[in-house]
């Protein structure tokens, strides 16, 4: 259909319009962190621009413990949820058997599920079973909530898994778990690399199942709602900008890894074009 | 092959076939096994706990005791109602505010722009990564009184504002703001799957703009719209922050009711109580949107062609 | 270019030219259609002949030239405000509705009655050989290929244009079925009397159908006539390939009706069957029908000992695969009954078989 240049810049514009909306508040949190005053008020002089709470962050023990804590969190929650990610997907994408539709829909449970309650049910859970609570058990509640997720972005590769590549390595006599080692892992690979990036991103900025789940410990996104609801430190937003910039970087790898898996796909099937 | 071997040749193929066919069954149901356990132990039995500590009498932490209905009389008593309609009522305001908003930025996604979609999408995907009070917080410094916006305002048209913050519409915002991306993306992907031709045909039969959004564009980017839709509900039914970020003490959402039964008032069993009651509510809406499509068409296979 | 056309045509297309940034998808393009002809432009993946028709239809704008229908300017007017209408290659049906709500999709947006146009859609599914009692309520996704074919070309005659066009709606179907449903397509434009407007990448296809068909090559029209034009007298080698298997011999003239033909190993002497200059190069056109194989006894414009490499069965008749010197093999189709054997063969052909063509 003709896409007239008007349409086309009054789309732009409002497509524009939205971004800078939705990035309104990461510019506030970045002005807000290079503020001098103790109590921030805008517009404030070029003078009042200071980097100290930068510096504050980075040699603050609290921040590093707290970092400390989330990245154990975010690396032991990744590395669980795409182990079983991988199977699952090939449970819902790949191999047909009777209770697949079933198991196709339970997976999305946990995702239409209030985390702030999944949290508190965990909770509840390790109380009665006398466990104390962890970042461990943090890293569990983030599984059970982000193992859904990496199933779902496995399963989107696993579709698109050629089967006859199995069947002909089946042919060749390899076993079920030779070709799970030699094909079907490789070819998924991609899809599981993704995974990781979400599942670590993701884990990083959860804060409702974090709450309930961390025991003694405290992760990141806990330190920064109460240090937002009640006894502000002005390290606060420079905190948060440190984040973002993280988050950013780990995009961008995850972005370059999408784009290096479909030039490999793409490099795969010489014959589409 | 074995034509040497003692048995006769045809029987171990025949043999070998039927066990061939079990096989996919099998492995299906042995690969979907740890995703299994782990909804059993990390999803079901703390659900049933939660469910279970609903009946146990008020201000204990034992789950071993008679059950009782004490909690829900408290519940029906007392203005926890009043909480879910808050809580309700926010979610569907979001809801309706986030269709208005996404759908044209997903359309030109889906249909008109090229490189720009991947654009968008990264930039708009990068937010999910951020934690949502960062980002919440973000806003209180923008809107509150000589934050960025009240400052700016200031200086420039000489406007003195109050903060903006502590009110519902700025509660909207908050979860507009931090739940678009679970609107915009499954919109992206339900019109991704209208076909092009399938609108050009439309438009080719006669029919204006309008009539091929009315009657083509949107019931066949339905799943999408639904499926949307049910995220960002259930999802922003269950928010704390926005509201206690940005609201203040201004709305109790049933979400922050459950949250200080569990904090300040130690009373586990009125909060699983109220808990188990939100589940029911979250379980009838889901289940009865997710009844009405078939998600496989959305998320791998393309529509039959 | 034009042969026959006493009639004004209904649809013009002058001068017209299509760039997509430096590449030119069509260009300066002119022929007319006639009312109530079947016409066809047909041409090899990435001739343009797609991009032609989409320019035709509305939905992309000419960079320069002029469409005009019945002598009105068409370039600016949209798709859905001209009075044609077109059968996408993938049918393009509405798959939330029934047959019979895509069949009346067009009277609806019209704004008729639901009476009037359940009495329509009724009346174009019997038109097109689908049971109304059966078909009407049906879902697409239920609907073989070939009877979505029909659905679609249903839907477009309820919006009763002035001129049908299809963009290769016959291509996903198997070789029976296409078969079957070109001679449909051609029954139904003589019924109706409608103009049709086809394009496809086969001339065979192309052949079958059309009263007159329009070869495109690389956003360029080769040439247009008559089906039996093209045919007997192919413009260039590109039209003449295009056809199907040929024989095309680079030739270079030696003056006079002679030429010499370069095989690779080593070069033969021919006869041609008009003059050439000397030096000038050409293409000599020989179908395999024309080529024969020589008793001893027997003589022929030109005359090539051969050797036979391989022979293939057509049916009725064989083909052959011959070597006239290592690595330059020619294509024989001979009937059935004049089977040859042996390795070695006499190939020769008259004079007033082959043609000369542009390369």
């Amino acid at each position: 259909m003709i896409v007239t240049r008007a349409q086309k810049t009054g789309f732009s514009l409002y497509a524009g319009l939205v971004l800078l909306v939705f990035y309104f508040p990461v510019f506030c949190i970045i002005v807000a962190s290079l503020s001098k005053k103790r109590f921030f008020s805008f517009p404030y002089a070029t003078s009042d621009m200071t980097l100290k709470w930068y510096a504050d962050a980075a040699s603050s023990a609290q921040v590093h413990d707290f970092v400390g804590v989330s990245l154990r969190i975010a690396a032991a929650t990744a590395a669980a949820s795409v182990a079983i990610g991988f199977f699952s997907a090939l449970a819902y994408a790949r191999y047909r058997w009777r209770g697949r539709q079933t198991f196709q829909r339970l997976v999305l449970l946990p995702l239409f599920f209030p985390q702030s309650v999944l949290g508190l049910a965990l909770l509840m859970w390790f109380n009665f079973l006398d466990v104390t609570t962890a970042w461990w058990t943090a890293a569990i509640a983030h599984t059970v909530w982000i193992a859904p997720i990496t199933t779902l972005i496995i399963s989107i590769q696993a579709y698109g898994l050629d089967e006859s590549l199995e069947e002909a390595a089946r042919d060749m006599g390899a076993s079920r778990w030779q070709i799970l080692r030699k094909i079907t892992f490789p070819l998924l690979l991609p899809g599981m690399i993704t995974a990781t990036c979400f599942a670590v991103l993701l884990s990083w900025g959860n804060f409702a199942l974090s709450l309930f789940t961390t025991g003694a410990d405290s992760a990141l996104p806990e330190w920064l709602y109460a240090r937002m609801t009640s006894g502000y430190q002005p390290m606060v937003p420079a905190v948060g900008v440190l984040n973002v910039i993280l988050a950013v970087l780990l995009v961008l790898a995850l972005f370059s890894v999408v784009h290096w898996s479909n030039r490999k796909a793409r490099a795969a099937r010489p014959a589409a074009h | 092959m074995n034509a040497a071997a003692p048995q006769p040749p045809p029987e171990p193929a025949a043999a070998k076939k039927p066990a061939r066919e079990l096989a996919p069954a099998l492995l299906g149901l042995l690969s979907a096994s740890p995703f299994g356990l782990l909804m059993l132990f990390g999803f079901v039995a703390p659900l049933l706990c939660v469910v279970w500590f609903g009946f146990m009498p008020p201000k204990t932490f034992s789950l071993l005791q008679a059950p009782t209905l004490e909690n829900y009389r408290t519940i029906f008593d007392q203005t926890y109602f009043k909480s879910i309609l808050w809580s309700l009522g926010l979610a569907g305001g979001t809801v309706l505010v986030l269709l208005v908003i996404c759908y044209p930025l997903a359309f030109a996604m889906a249909k008109i722009f090229r490189g720009g979609a991947a654009f968008v999408t990264y930039a708009i995907a990068t937010s999910l990564f951020v934690s949502e009070n960062i980002r919440l917080f973000g806003w209180v410094i923008g809107f509150m009184k000589k934050g960025v916006v009240g400052g700016t305002l200031a200086a420039w048209f000489d406007l003195q504002i109050d903060s903006l913050l502590y009110n519902v519409p700025v509660i909207i915002l908050g979860m507009v703001y931090v739940y678009l991306p679970f609107m915009l993306f499954p919109l992206v992907l339900g019109l991704k799957m209208v076909p092009d031709q399938v609108r050009e045909a439309a438009f080719d039969l006669g029919a204006s703009r309008w009539q091929v959004f009315r009657r083509v564009d949107l019931p066949l980017s339905m799943p999408g719209v639904l499926i949307g839709s049910l995220l960002v509900f259930v999802l922003s039914v269950g928010a704390i922050s926005e509201a206690k970020i940005l609201g203040g003490q201004k709305v109790v959402t049933i979400a922050a009711d459950i949250e200080s039964e569990f904090t300040y008032a130690q009373n586990w069993p009125l909060g699983s109580a109220i808990s188990t009651l939100f589940i029911a509510l979250t379980t009838v809406v889901v289940f009865f949107a997710l009844g009405r499509f078939d998600l496989e068409k959305l998320l791998g296979k393309k529509p039959s062609e | 270019m034009e042969s026959s056309s006493p009639a004004t045509p209904i649809l013009e297309v002058a001068t017209v030219t299509k760039r997509f940034g430096g590449f030119t998808a069509v260009d300066d393009v002119s022929f007319r259609i006639q009312e109530g002809e079947f016409f066809t432009l047909v041409g090899p993946s990435g001739s343009g002949k797609t991009t032609l028709l989409r320019m035709l239809v509305g939905m992309e704008k000419p960079t320069s030239g002029e469409l005009r229908l019945r002598g009105r300017v068409i370039n600016d007017l949209p798709p859905n405000q001209r009075p044609t209408c077109m059968v996408f290659q993938s049918l393009a049906l509405f798959p939330h509705l029934s047959v019979g709500r895509n069949v009346e999709f067009p009277l609806e947006i019209r704004g008729q009655r639901s009476g009037e146009r359940r009495t329509r859609a009724w009346e174009l599914l019997k038109l097109l050989h689908l049971d109304p009692n059966r078909y009407y309520d049906k879902n697409i996704a239920q609907c073989s290929g070939g009877e979505r074919q029909r659905v679609a070309l249903a839907r477009a005659l309820a919006y009763d244009p002035e001129i049908l066009f299809f963009d290769e709606p016959l291509s996903a179907l198997d070789a029976r079925l296409r078969k079957t449903l070109q001679k449909e397509l051609k029954d139904l434009q003589r019924g109706t009397g409608k103009t049709f407007c086809y394009v496809t990448h086969s001339l065979e296809e192309a052949m079958v159908m059309s009263d007159r068909v329009a070869i495109l090559r690389s956003g360029l029209i080769e040439q247009i006539g008559r089906p039996d034009e093209i045919y007997s007298s192919p413009k260039n080698a590109f039209v003449a390939e295009f056809m199907g298997e040929v024989n095309l011999l680079p030739v270079v003239g030696t003056g006079d009706a002679t030429a010499t033909w370069d095989t690779g190993r080593k070069t033969l002497a021919l006869a041609l069957p008009a003059p050439l200059p000397a030096g000038a190069a050409k293409k000599l056109l020989i179908r395999p029908e024309s080529l024969r194989f020589l008793r001893a006894d027997e003589t022929a414009g030109n005359t090539l000992p051969v050797r036979i490499l391989n022979q293939f069965s057509l049916g009725s008749r064989l083909q052959y695969h011959v070597e006239v010197a290592p690595g330059c093999t020619l294509t024989v189709e001979r009937l059935r009954e004049e089977r040859v054997t042996g390795d070695t063969a006499l190939l020769g052909w008259d004079l007033g078989d082959s043609q000369l063509l542009d390369a």
